[in-house]
Protein backbone atom coordinates (compact mmCIF):
# COMPACT_ATOMS: atom_id res chain seq x y z
CA UNK A 1 0.00 0.00 0.00
CA UNK A 2 3.19 2.13 0.31
CA UNK A 3 2.80 2.74 -3.81
CA UNK A 4 -1.25 3.75 -3.50
CA UNK A 5 -0.19 6.43 -0.53
CA UNK A 6 2.88 7.94 -2.32
CA UNK A 7 0.33 8.34 -5.61
CA UNK A 8 -2.74 9.53 -3.75
CA UNK A 9 -2.65 12.75 -4.84
CA UNK A 10 -2.73 11.98 -8.49
CA UNK A 11 -5.64 9.85 -6.90
CA UNK A 12 -7.22 12.20 -5.74
CA UNK A 13 -6.81 14.65 -8.34
CA UNK A 14 -8.50 12.16 -10.79
CA UNK A 15 -11.66 12.55 -8.35
CA UNK A 16 -10.08 8.62 -7.12
CA UNK A 17 -11.27 7.80 -3.65
CA UNK A 18 -9.07 4.93 -2.63
CA UNK A 19 -11.02 2.19 -0.32
CA UNK A 20 -8.91 -0.65 1.22
CA UNK A 21 -11.22 -3.37 2.53
CA UNK A 22 -9.22 -6.33 4.48
CA UNK A 23 -10.26 -9.13 6.55
CA UNK A 24 -8.31 -7.75 9.57
CA UNK A 25 -10.30 -6.01 12.44
CA UNK A 26 -10.57 -2.58 13.47
CA UNK A 27 -7.84 -2.25 15.80
CA UNK A 28 -5.74 -3.46 13.48
CA UNK A 29 -6.51 -1.49 10.57
CA UNK A 30 -6.40 1.53 12.85
CA UNK A 31 -2.61 0.38 14.12
CA UNK A 32 -1.86 -0.07 10.44
CA UNK A 33 -3.21 3.01 9.41
CA UNK A 34 -1.40 5.10 12.25
CA UNK A 35 1.86 3.20 11.33
CA UNK A 36 1.93 3.90 7.83
CA UNK A 37 0.20 7.53 7.91
CA UNK A 38 -2.49 5.98 5.17
CA UNK A 39 -4.69 9.02 3.69
CA UNK A 40 -7.34 6.63 2.49
CA UNK A 41 -10.43 4.83 4.12
CA UNK A 42 -9.77 1.68 5.75
CA UNK A 43 -12.81 -0.99 6.31
CA UNK A 44 -12.07 -3.48 8.44
CA UNK A 45 -13.99 -6.82 7.52
CA UNK A 46 -13.71 -9.42 9.51
CA UNK A 47 -17.07 -11.80 8.53
CA UNK A 48 -15.58 -11.01 5.18
CA UNK A 49 -18.61 -10.36 3.82
CA UNK A 50 -17.50 -7.99 1.12
CA UNK A 51 -14.49 -9.74 0.60
CA UNK A 52 -16.96 -12.98 -0.34
CA UNK A 53 -19.36 -10.52 -2.58
CA UNK A 54 -16.94 -9.78 -4.22
CA UNK A 55 -14.88 -12.79 -4.88
CA UNK A 56 -12.08 -11.85 -3.49
CA UNK A 57 -9.48 -15.45 -4.08
CA UNK A 58 -7.63 -16.99 -0.84
CA UNK A 59 -4.94 -19.01 -2.30
CA UNK A 60 -4.41 -21.82 0.53
CA UNK A 61 -0.62 -22.91 -1.19
CA UNK A 62 0.37 -19.35 -1.43
CA UNK A 63 -0.24 -18.62 2.41
CA UNK A 64 -2.85 -16.15 1.49
CA UNK A 65 -5.04 -13.68 -0.11
CA UNK A 66 -4.56 -12.32 -3.49
CA UNK A 67 -4.74 -8.79 -4.03
CA UNK A 68 -8.00 -7.08 -6.16
CA UNK A 69 -8.97 -4.00 -7.30
CA UNK A 70 -11.92 -2.55 -8.57
CA UNK A 71 -12.03 0.73 -10.33
CA UNK A 72 -15.84 1.92 -10.01
CA UNK A 73 -17.25 5.05 -11.99
CA UNK A 74 -19.35 7.73 -10.74
CA UNK A 75 -22.28 5.98 -11.94
CA UNK A 76 -21.57 2.93 -9.80
CA UNK A 77 -19.97 0.80 -12.63
CA UNK A 78 -16.84 -1.13 -12.81
CA UNK A 79 -14.68 0.12 -15.00
CA UNK A 80 -11.75 -2.12 -13.85
CA UNK A 81 -11.49 -5.37 -12.22
CA UNK A 82 -8.34 -7.26 -11.14
CA UNK A 83 -7.91 -10.47 -9.43
CA UNK A 84 -4.46 -11.19 -8.89
CA UNK A 85 -3.24 -14.52 -9.63
CA UNK A 86 -0.27 -14.41 -7.19
CA UNK A 87 1.21 -11.85 -4.48
CA UNK A 88 3.12 -10.27 -6.47
CA UNK A 89 0.25 -9.59 -9.35
CA UNK A 90 -1.08 -6.25 -8.53
CA UNK A 91 -1.61 -3.60 -11.40
CA UNK A 92 0.36 -0.46 -12.05
CA UNK A 93 -0.85 3.06 -10.42
CA UNK A 94 -0.29 4.33 -13.84
CA UNK A 95 -2.54 2.21 -15.59
CA UNK A 96 -5.27 2.81 -13.18
CA UNK A 97 -4.84 6.78 -13.30
CA UNK A 98 -4.79 6.75 -17.04
CA UNK A 99 -8.39 4.80 -16.63
CA UNK A 100 -9.32 7.80 -14.52
CA UNK A 101 -8.68 9.99 -17.00
CA UNK A 102 -10.83 8.32 -19.90
CA UNK A 103 -13.62 7.87 -16.92
CA UNK A 104 -13.78 11.47 -16.38
CA UNK A 105 -13.52 12.80 -20.09
CA UNK A 106 -15.92 10.37 -20.94
CA UNK A 107 -18.11 11.83 -18.00
CA UNK A 108 -16.82 15.53 -18.94
CA UNK A 109 -18.86 14.88 -22.62
CA UNK A 110 -21.79 13.62 -21.04
CA UNK A 111 -21.13 9.74 -21.92
CA UNK B 1 -17.42 -17.19 -4.89
CA UNK B 2 -18.96 -14.55 -6.95
CA UNK B 3 -16.96 -12.23 -8.93
CA UNK B 4 -17.55 -8.17 -10.07
CA UNK B 5 -17.90 -8.14 -13.85
CA UNK B 6 -16.09 -5.58 -15.48
CA UNK B 7 -18.99 -2.87 -17.18
CA UNK B 8 -21.02 -4.13 -14.96
CA UNK B 9 -22.79 -2.57 -11.44
CA UNK B 10 -20.46 -3.09 -8.81
CA UNK B 11 -22.48 -4.33 -5.70
CA UNK B 12 -23.00 -2.24 -3.18
CA UNK B 13 -22.62 -2.91 0.39
CA UNK B 14 -21.76 -0.46 3.75
CA UNK B 15 -19.26 -1.42 6.22
CA UNK B 16 -17.63 0.40 9.76
CA UNK B 17 -14.50 1.97 9.14
CA UNK B 18 -11.94 1.72 11.63
CA UNK B 19 -13.04 4.53 13.28
CA UNK B 20 -16.89 3.18 13.69
CA UNK B 21 -17.91 5.28 11.03
CA UNK B 22 -20.45 4.00 8.31
CA UNK B 23 -18.92 3.75 4.38
CA UNK B 24 -21.00 2.64 2.07
CA UNK B 25 -20.32 2.15 -1.96
CA UNK B 26 -23.44 4.50 -2.58
CA UNK B 27 -22.10 7.16 -0.69
CA UNK B 28 -20.10 8.21 -3.72
CA UNK B 29 -22.41 7.93 -6.63
CA UNK B 30 -22.12 11.01 -8.27
CA UNK B 31 -19.65 12.16 -6.78
CA UNK B 32 -16.35 10.25 -6.96
CA UNK B 33 -14.41 7.38 -8.58
CA UNK B 34 -13.73 4.65 -6.07
CA UNK B 35 -10.73 2.16 -5.98
CA UNK B 36 -11.77 -0.39 -4.16
CA UNK B 37 -8.39 -2.62 -2.78
CA UNK B 38 -9.35 -5.83 -1.38
CA UNK B 39 -6.08 -6.39 0.33
CA UNK B 40 -4.00 -9.58 1.17
CA UNK B 41 -2.78 -8.34 4.81
CA UNK B 42 -0.94 -6.07 6.50
CA UNK B 43 1.92 -8.42 7.12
Amino acid sequence: MAQLRQDYPQFVARDIEIVVVGPEDARAFAAHWQKESLPFIGLPDPTHSVLKLYGQEVNLFKLGRMRAQVLIDKAGVARFVHYGHSMSDIPKNAEILALGDEINARTDAGA
Amino acid sequence: MSRVSLNQAAPDFSLPDFSGNMVSLSDFLGRKNVLLVFNRGFA
